[in-house]
Parts: C-alpha cells; structure tokens; sequence
C-alpha cells in the first residue's frame, strides 16, 4: 500500500499513528469497559485538524485529501474504533453535507464550530421503523413562516449523546415520496431537541449513540440544508463518502487484531515451539494478512477515485462491503488464535472482535451493499 | 527582530515494525522535545526556527514533519559524497551550513539519538562554530538577553545564564513535546524543503563523508543480556538468609 502515497500521505500517517498510540492506545481499552467518550483526548485532537481533516483552511480545516483521510480514521481505528467511528462520522456525513451543500452563510455559522471539534456533528437519518429503508422515515417538518416544526425520533445516532451539531432528516412533503424529505440543521439546546439515553452496545462503546427525539422543535428557516426534497440525495451523497471511512475503520481494527495475532503467535508456545510453527496457524495468518491488505487497498482506490473526480460510488460500496465483512473474519481468527485468552477482557482482541462486528451494520449493511453493487452492474 | 534559531535534526531507522507496517525513517524522538524549545522560544521573544538535517533523500520525511510541528524552514543537506560519514564529518557540515544561514542566535541539538547515541555531534559542531555550548539542557528560562539553562551532571545541579549566539544540547526531559497536527500539512508541501549538496557549503569531497571522517565503524551487532536464574529452596527466613549471602558474594550489598 505503500508504494501509492505520497510524501505527504506519508507524512500523515505517521503523525496520526504517533498521536493514536501515545494518547489513544493507552486509554482504549479502559473507554470501552465504561463506555465513557473522551473528551480530553477528543479537544485536543479538535486543535490538531481532526474534525475538519477535508476543510478549507478558510474554515478551519486541513485542507487534506480523501487518501489521507482514510489513513488518518485507519491509524485512530487501530487504536480505538470508537473514536474511529466518531471522527469518520463527523467528518465524512455532519461536516462534508454542510460543506457541498450548504449556502456561504451556513457554512460560516457552523463550519468553524465543527472543524475546531468544538462541536460535535451527528446525522440522523435512521428511526426506529426506518434502517435500510431510509425512504420509510416518518419525521415531520412542517414549513410555518419563517420556521419549521420538527416532530420525529431518531435512532442510533452516532456521536449522539454529545454532539453540538445534529442533521435531523424529516419529510417536509408528506406526498412526495422520496422527494419529500428534507435536511435541517439542529443545534443542541434547541428546545424541542431532545437527546435520549446511551444506547449500551456490544462494541465501540466509548462512542455516545444514543437516541434524539424532535416535540415541535423549531428551527428557523436558514437551516435547511440545500434544497427541500434534497434530503435524501444529500444523505446518499454524503455516505458515499462515509463508506470509504467505514471501509478505513473497519480495515484499521482488522489490522489491529491481525497484529495482536501475529505478536501472541511468536510468544505463545505449544507443542514445544511457537505457535506460529504451527501450519493451521500460519495458514490463518496468511489468509488474515492478504484479506487486511485488500481492504486496505480498496479503501485506497475509492478515495483516490474520489480524489481524482471520478465516480467512486461503486468503488466505496464495495470498499466497504469487503473491508467490514473480513473484518469479522479476521478478529474472529484474531481471537481464536489467542485461544482462552483471546475471549478474556485482559487482551484487547475481544474488544475488536465486537468492536468489528458493527461495520457490517451502519452506513448500510452488508445487504443493503450488495443491492447497490448488483445494481451498479446489472443496470435497474 | 526576535531569535534565529537553527535546531539540527536527525532521522533513525524506526524501531518499530509492526506486522505489515514500518515506517523506514522516523524523526529521532529526542528531537521533539528539542523542537519544542525551539517553539517555546519562537513564541515568547518571536523570530524564526531552521531545521537542518543530513542524510539521505528519505530523512525529508523527517524535515517534513518538522515543518508540520511549526518550523518554519527545513533544510536537508544530502548527496553522495556526505555517505559515510562519521560524527566528525557530520559537524564539519553541519557548520558549514550554519555558517551559511548566519546570522543565527540558538542552535539546538539534541542531547542523544535513539540510535547511535554517541552525544558527540552537538559538541563538535558547537566547537567547529567556536560556539559557547551546554550539553544535556533539562531546564530552560528566559533571563534578561539571555537564557537561564541547567543541567543535571553527576549529581550537581549546574545552572548557567547564556548570552546569543549559543548552542544547547537538550536532554529529553527538559520538556514536554506538543502533538502534530495537521493544520500545516497543505503548507509544509506548498512550501517545500531547500536542499543542499556539500559543494553549496563550500566543501571539497575530501571533507565530507567516509573520506572526511576519522573513526570508521567496523561493526555493529545487538548484545544479548544473558540472564541466569537461581531458585532458593526452602521458605521465609531461609530463603532470605541465602538472598543475602548470594548478594554479598556477588558484592551487590
């Protein structure tokens, strides 16, 4: 993989890797068993460029690439896939929407906010009778003046328990179908906004998802987001890019758990040599290397694709399609390889084996995926 | 007006190499903790801050990152003829191109190297520049037009006030480094590395590198600590009565 960055790639992958394993890797462990967001570590990653890794340095941010992103949420993923989740989020489906589809004067009010970490983005698109069919979703936002009334629920909101910045997805057209939904821009401390309780996961529990519930919120006009009837168009446009984060994250605890692997196999002796000897092992070694390394390599071409202006839909479908299932794979292997102790809570490998499992999940499941690719072959 | 400082820099073969990862040259860690003097000082009295390295073309890695942590000028010293080089050579070109960014107030070094460790090239570079130095800097003030340092030697606090133009070597404890962001990336690239050879310092072939150096490394080879292992038989007070009679034998009490 290497031999496709550049200097600068490069460059910012060993700054996020040396970050990531002296202030992240030391705590990831300890986050998860109490389920408990970092903020210290989150504030400072916000004055290095985290939260705004694509920005224009006008507003903030790095100004960096779609490659040096997905190096960035895999280096921070390998250390904690909960902060993975909630900086790819931020950046890739709260900042990127506000930033292609939002007017000079929204940008200028939110931007800043969110491309300091200072506030937190979340979308909220999923409800509790809406997953994979997001066209199913029920919220409502009645147009009154110069306001719109917002009532609706909202679920399994990543970064939901402490966002500042919450993109609410309602329907402002009840007939229309599709067409009729809508994305509105909501600050926490709107009244009407209410942020539920913690979802308690299986994995990457240090990141707050929670529920958000709308009783007649309003929010002025100003903030809708791009076009009424946008909604959805912005919401796909904006997980096109999301999964090439996913696909990075999901890439990055795979690679985690391989290392894990290979470390205890060198260690752990049976037989009278290492493990490792052992061909049943290095035989799953060697399937576990190549599949980190395709996903990897996937993850690469979607965003060079992205960043080259070309289309990247298929790719980052399929980047993470393959990136989220092997990671399952390969932390499932990860943790049998560590036998016993692979399923006890004092080695990190279960951590990334549940930690893994969610990737098949969000920014649309695997399914979901494989319906977009067979449709991007075969034609509607 | 502020202080020109020039802090020397080096890259060392990264120590880690994880799975599929290493990264093949990494900035020497030491010299985080050098650069954060060197960013400290920038602040408080302004100026500007020069990192210089010698090495091959894989050491801009190194230079690059510098320039993301805040510096404002990297410099890499590098061509074919500086291969081989010993510490001494190394200072006879690191000279050369201080000399050459004159005026300067502060050149910075660190104290040791994760690799080779010798300590040697902040002394020698401090000499060829007839340059007041004090080596293993673990505090550092602002005084009146000048710097209060110390060091710890030996036992013995020694504090000293130094006037510009100066050479410290830092010692890795005297501060604690900053993260890297990535705020300046864009710029750092935009802006580029300068790059000189030995004939931009004036040098000639006989100088620099293997030909210029006077120690020649013969060998390098990883000592292997052989740890033996007694067991004391017995419990409580009689296995502590054969601790001390072992210890006393082995003139470690």
């Amino acid at each position: 993989m290497d031999i496709f960055l550049s200097d600068k790639n490069r460059l910012v992958q060993r700054i996020a890797h040396g970050f990531c394993e002296r202030e992240i890797q030391p705590i990831a462990g300890k986050i998860d068993k109490e389920a408990r967001f970092p903020w210290d570590v989150v504030k400072k990653m916000g004055e290095l460029g985290y939260f705004g890794i694509q920005a224009p340095k006008s507003l903030g941010g790095a100004a960096l690439d779609t490659v040096d992103y997905i190096l960035i949420i895999e280096e921070i993923s390998k250390s904690c896939a909960a902060l993975g989740l909630c900086v790819a989020v931020h950046n890739s489906v709260a900042l990127y929407p506000l930033l292609a589809f939002g007017s000079e004067e929204q940008k200028k009010k939110w931007a800043p906010q969110l491309t300091s970490g200072n506030k937190i983005g979340a979308f909220c698109l999923t409800e509790p009778n809406a997953g994979s069919d997001a066209s199913g979703i029920e919220s409502e936002a009645i147009s009154k003046d110069r306001y719109y009334v917002i009532n609706g629920s909202k679920a399994f909101v990543t970064n939901g328990g402490v966002a500042g910045i919450y993109l609410i997805f309602a329907r402002t057209n009840p007939n229309n179908g599709n067409k009729g939904i809508s994305v509105l821009i909501v600050e926490r401390g709107t009244p009407g906004l209410i942020v539920g309780d913690l979802e308690e996961l299986c994995g990457v529990r240090a990141n707050p998802v929670s529920s958000v519930s709308l009783n007649d919120c309003e929010v002025p006009s100003q903030n809708l987001l791009g076009r009424e009837g946008a909604g959805l168009s912005i919401g796909f446009a904006a997980l096109d890019i999301g999964r090439i984060g996913i696909a990075a994250q999901a890439a990055g605890i795979a690679r985690a758990a391989l290392e894990e692997a290979i470390r205890y196999s060198k260690q752990r002796h049976q037989f009278g040599v290492p493990i490792a000897k052992h061909q049943a092992l290095s035989m799953m070694i060697a399937d576990m290397a190549t599949r980190v390394d395709a996903a990897r390599l996937m993850a690469y071409r979607a965003a060079t694709l992205r960043d080259k202006g070309e289309s990247f839909s298929q790719a980052s479908a399929m980047a993470k399609l393959f990136s989220s299932e092997i990671s399952s794979e390969v932390t499932d292997q990860a943790l049998q390889i560590h036998g016993g102790y692979g399923y006890s809570k004092s080695y990190p490998v279960e951590r990334y084996y549940r930690d893994a499992r969610v990737t098949r999940i969000y920014e649309g499941t695997s399914e979901v995926h494989k319906m977009v690719i067979a449709r991007g072959i075969m034609g509607n | 007006m502020g202080v020109n400082i020039i802090v020397c820099i080096k890259s060392i073969k990264s120590t880690a190499s994880q799975g599929q990862r290493s990264f093949s040259d990494e900035l020497n860690p030491h010299d985080r903790a050098t650069l954060e003097v060197a960013l400290r000082i920038r602040e408080d009295l302004g100026g500007t801050i020069t990192a210089l390295s010698m090495g091959p073309e894989t050491f801009a890695t190194s230079l690059h990152e510098t320039m993301a942590i805040g510096v404002d000028r990297g410099i890499l010293i590098s061509d074919r003829a500086l291969a081989g080089s010993d510490t001494l050579a190394t200072s006879h070109v690191l000279a050369a191109a201080i000399r050459r960014l004159a005026p300067y107030d502060l050149v910075l070094f660190s104290a040791r190297t994760a690799d080779s460790d010798t300590g040697q090239v902040g002394p020698q570079t401090a000499v060829a520049l007839e340059l007041t130095i004090i080596t293993g800097v673990c505090s550092i003030e602002q005084g009146k037009n000048s710097l209060l340092v110390e060091r710890n030697y030996d036992g013995f606090l020694e504090r000293y006030e130094v006037y510009f133009p100066a050479a410290l070597t830092i010692h890795q404890s005297a501060i604690r480094p900053r993260d890297t962001g990535f705020l300046r990336i864009q710029s750092v690239f935009e802006k580029g590395l300068e790059c000189w050879n030995h004939t931009d310092l004036g040098l000639n072939r006989e100088e620099v590198g293997e030909i210029g150096s006077s120690t020649r490394l013969f060998s390098l080879s990883q000592t292997k600590k052989m740890r033996g292992c007694t067991f004391m038989s017995g419990s409580g007070p009689g296995q502590a009565d054969q601790l001390v009679k072992a210890l006393l034998q082995l003139d470690m009490i």
